[in-house]
């Protein structure tokens, strides 16, 4: 089989893309997700610690950045991300729903606090649930 | 017949034998026990240590809102000395608006953290830069060493600080050899000619005394009850042999350097010559004098009899003795002696902390670690608990209330002492407990009102009771209109209930916002009655107490009576928007040896719709914009937007003030301990007490983020009905979705054409 030369692998994902029902995202720059030097400290450790599969570790730098800025929904959504990968579903889902409540208006956020939720439901078995929840983070 | 006579003695001589032969194998036994009880104590832990319980760690970084005189206060706390030049661990020094300090080292759950040298720049009362001074770079984040705020004892209620024998001067081992057993390094474990001097009084009808070597002594604490017979004086001695065979001499002075008893603190019993060291003269044992040495090996002979404190002559005489036995032996030279002879005793007054300072936390967090370990463990396996207190808030949370309650009993003109309070403040969004206040006099270790004081909660509950209402969004709004015209329910079986409100007075129909800004009674307790009482108090289990609360019509009006912990978590859920996190005291556990056993993680359970919860914080942030706690404003700017509730119970039993700010709740109690009228209201007595501790901890705002189904609209108050901005009166409310009034007041929004003519004709006149 011939490899894909590079120069079409953007072309091909934009078919991809074009393909399916939802219009394509508009390219989201990843807002920083605080101005507080300390916390994102915090995060970029908690990250380290979550790739090298250390998901308490990773719990507690995300709990310290927390009580610098506990009403950031970033810091609520990673938390709901490491829990996630712990199989600690019913915490990934109050933690993602945590997160919404505090995202205002933050589409990108709270679309992916949803497909959280979705993942959650999902693997505990909640199917319906699932796919309400991806509905949801479709719509935003 | 000498056959005869040869067969007695023989059989004679076997009969000793098997008796020699007994009391040997008997010996040997008591012996074997003996030495298997030796080692079982050595082999083992030789100590129980307490738990050690540590305040929260301050963490830096730059924009953290901290005036310099607060860190110093930390500072103070954790035991850091001032310096010209900070180059040790736990010391610093004061520049203007910059403080270089050099942290100390500690385990924490994520690892050990070793000393670091900062500088801290402040400016406008907060931490503007971070400076790394060994690699001269920024730092953005700098954990200080918690304090330690108290420990879990013993049954014995031992405390002690283990210390090995290197660390311990060499002057405190020569004043206990001069004076306790000269011949220590000599012996092996006991010393015939003490013995011999024992003996002698024994026999001239003294008691039984005297001549125990330091073995012996060290045998006699660890072993045997202070029982005084020859048969104990025996196997003392017998044990002291053998603990002599297995163990080397140092083994066995730093097991009695660690074991002795030197004082009585309260209900601690101070044993150890390391804790003897910081409880008399605060400082570690390595930095003991040649006559503060003498004066704790002194009082070995009798620690209360001798204690520098209570009995300082007596005690500056047996340290001089101590000190001239030391000249006897050689320890010390002529010059030394006299220098030492001459010094103070050179004790402090007070003994540092030991009994924590804040009993009424300890307490909690006791409570919360018994659910985890058993009490055994906890009083003996030395684990680190690191918890939750912030001192800072616990601090300003004591002399908030005790300051307050004498003003009030002043201004009142109330003997001293009548009135009695409790505080909780936690963090709003991750339920920490910071401070727990348990009454007025915050050292003492009694009554804890904070966690065991249940008093009904009044108005508390109203919060509860409106999120019932609001929950139906088809009937209820916060624009609905309430009936506050007389009420008769009649029961079966008990006297008719007229709920009245504070002033005597019916308000006709009010809006439902209104009734709970001003805490109406009346239209709260119809409106009760409306949706159910079950319903409410299913909320109140939902919202975070989960104890069985017996249901009353008049548990509408706050009738049940809970803790203001308990109250603290049902508020806490509402400033969590709906989310129910307990509320925790502990962080983590780590063993003796730091290494982490059990972290206690934040837990989040979404329980009610933030949907209608966020109407409730609306109005309770009326409550103190425009009713019962307008008042607050004499304490705090208004643009602080605290949501809270009054609550003031029958004849003024009970004052209480429950809110929070963006970052913080608080849960203010004032009574009486004898439930007598305090004669106060909510916002009298208990919101000045919150207000007064809030005002101090600079608290930042609570911007409430609405839930996306929360619309805005324009009410006419006195109908409820559909208003406009340019309308008299109107105000502009939040609406669930779908659930703001349609029908328009008289003045209000027209149908499209008479709203453009209006419009047409406002633009042509303006």
């Amino acid at each position: 089989m011939k490899r894909v030369p590079f120069h079409l692998i953007p072309l091909l994902a934009l078919l991809l893309f074009a393909g399916c029902a939802v219009p394509p995202a508009p390219e989201v720059r990843k807002p920083e997700p605080s101005a507080n030097t300390a916390v994102v400290s915090l995060l970029s450790e908690a990250h380290a610690h979550k790739s090298a599969g250390r998901h308490e570790p990773a719990g507690a730098s995300l709990e310290r950045a927390l009580r610098i800025e506990p009403r950031n929904p970033v810091l609520w959504q990673e938390l709901a991300l490491v829990r996630l990968e712990q199989g600690n579903y019913p915490q990934a889902e109050n933690l993602a729903a945590k997160s919404n409540a505090l995202a205002g208006d933050s589409r990108p956020l709270r679309a992916q606090n949803w497909r959280i939720i979705g993942e959650a439901r999902s693997r505990r078995g909640d199917h319906q649930g699932a796919q309400a929840a991806f509905e949801q983070a479709g719509s935003r | 017949m000498p056959k005869r006579r040869s067969s007695i003695k023989r059989s004679l001589l076997i009969v000793l034998f098997f008796f020699a032969l007994g009391v040997l194998f008997v010996a040997a036994a008591f012996t074997l026990h003996l030495d298997a009880a030796v080692r079982e104590r050595f082999e083992g832990k030789r100590f129980a240590l307490p738990a050690k319980v540590y305040a929260r760690p301050l963490e830096l970084y730059p924009g953290l809102q901290l005036r310099p005189s607060e860190l110093v206060a930390e500072l103070a706390l954790l035991g850091y000395r001032a310096t010209s030049q900070p180059r040790d661990p736990a010391t610093y020094r004061w520049g203007e608006q910059t403080l270089e300090l050099v942290t100390r080292p500690f385990v924490f759950g994520d690892g050990p953290q070793a000393a670091i040298s900062v500088r801290v720049e402040f400016h406008a009362g907060k931490v503007e830069k971070l400076l790394d001074l060994e690699k001269d770079q920024p730092l953005y984040l700098v954990r200080l060493d918690p304090a330690l705020i108290g420990g879990i004892y013993p049954g014995d209620n031992e405390d002690r600080i283990l210390v090995r024998l290197e660390e311990v001067p060499q002057k405190v081992v020569d004043a206990l050899i001069a004076v306790e057993d000269r011949r220590f390094y000599s012996h092996r474990g006991i010393d015939p000619r003490g013995i011999a001097r024992a003996l002698v009084t024994t026999a001239r009808g003294g008691a039984v005394q005297g001549g125990s070597t330091v073995t012996q002594q060290l045998v006699k604490n660890f072993y045997l009850t202070s029982e005084r017979t020859l048969r104990r004086k025996f196997t003392e001695m017998v044990m002291a042999i053998l603990l002599e065979v297995r163990y080397s001499k140092e083994e066995i002075l730093e097991t009695y350097l660690n074991e002795v008893y030197l004082a009585q603190d309260g209900n601690r019993a101070i044993h150890g010559i390391g804790l003897a060291s910081s409880y008399f003269f605060d400082k570690p044992v390595g930095h003991l004098t040649v006559q503060e040495a003498a004066l704790l090996v002194g009082m070995l002979k009798g620690p209360s009899y001798y204690s520098p404190r209570r009995h300082p002559q007596r005690a500056l005489e047996r340290r001089n003795l101590v000190l001239a036995q030391m000249a006897g032996e050689g320890y010390i030279g002529a010059e030394e002696l006299r220098a030492a002879r001459a010094a103070p005793l050179g004790v402090l007054e007070r003994p540092p902390r030991g009994t924590s300072p804040h009993p009424a936390f300890l307490s909690l967090v006791h409570r919360q670690l018994r659910r985890d370990y058993r009490d055994q463990d906890l009083r003996s396996e030395g684990l680190q608990i690191l918890t939750t207190l912030d001192p800072r808030v616990q601090r300003a949370a004591e002399s908030a209330l005790s300051r307050r309650l004498a003003q009030l009993e002043n201004g009142r003109g109330m003997k001293s002492g009548t009135l009695q309070g409790a505080l909780v403040v936690t963090s709003t969004q991750s339920a920490e407990v910071q401070a727990v206040v348990g009454g007025r006099d915050a050292r003492v270790e009694g009554f804890n009102r904070a966690l065991d004081a249940r008093r009904p909660i009044g108005s508390l509950i109203k919060p509860v009771l409106y999120l019932t209402a609001l929950q139906q969004a088809h009937s209820y709004t916060l624009a609905t209109l309430l009936d506050d015209s007389p009420l008769v329910l009649k029961q079966a079986g008990s006297a008719d209930w007229e709920p009245q409100n504070y002033d005597k007075a019916f308000h006709g129909q009010v809006p439902l916002r209104v009734a709970l800004m001003n805490s109406y009674n009346v239209s709260a307790a119809r409106l009760g009655l409306d949706v159910g009482i079950p319903r409410i108090m299913a909320n109140v289990r939902l919202l975070g107490v989960e104890r069985h609360l017996p249901e009353h019509p008049s548990s509408v009006l706050g009738v049940n009576a809970l803790s203001p912990l308990e109250v603290a978590q049902i508020y806490q859920t509402i400033a969590g928007g709906g989310f129910r996190m307990p509320l925790r005291t502990i962080r983590e556990v780590l063993t003796a040896d730091g290494e982490p056993l059990q972290r206690y993680p934040l837990h989040v359970e979404q329980v009610v719709d933030p949907a209608p919860l966020h109407l409730v914080t609306v109005a309770m942030q009326d409550v103190v914009r425009q009713g019962t706690g307008r008042g607050l404003s004499a304490y705090l700017p208004p643009g602080v937007e605290v949501a809270a509730k009054t609550g003031t119970t029958n004849d003024f039993r009970d004052s209480w003030f429950a809110g929070f700010t963006g970052d913080r709740l608080a849960v203010a109690w004032v009574g009486r301990d004898d439930n007598q009228p305090a004669g106060l209201t909510g916002s009298s007595g208990a919101m000045t007490v919150w207000g007064e501790m809030m005002a101090s901890l600079h608290p930042e705002p609570l911007i409430l983020v609405p839930p996306d189904n929360i619309e805005y609209a324009w009410i006419d108050p006195a109908s409820g009905l559909l208003s406009a901005d340019w309308c008299r009166d109107a105000v502009q409310l939040p609406f669930i979705k779908g659930s703001a009034p349609t029908e328009p007041a008289p003045c209000g929004p027209r149908p499209p054409a008479g709203r453009s003519i209006r419009n047409w004709f406002k633009r042509i006149f303006e």
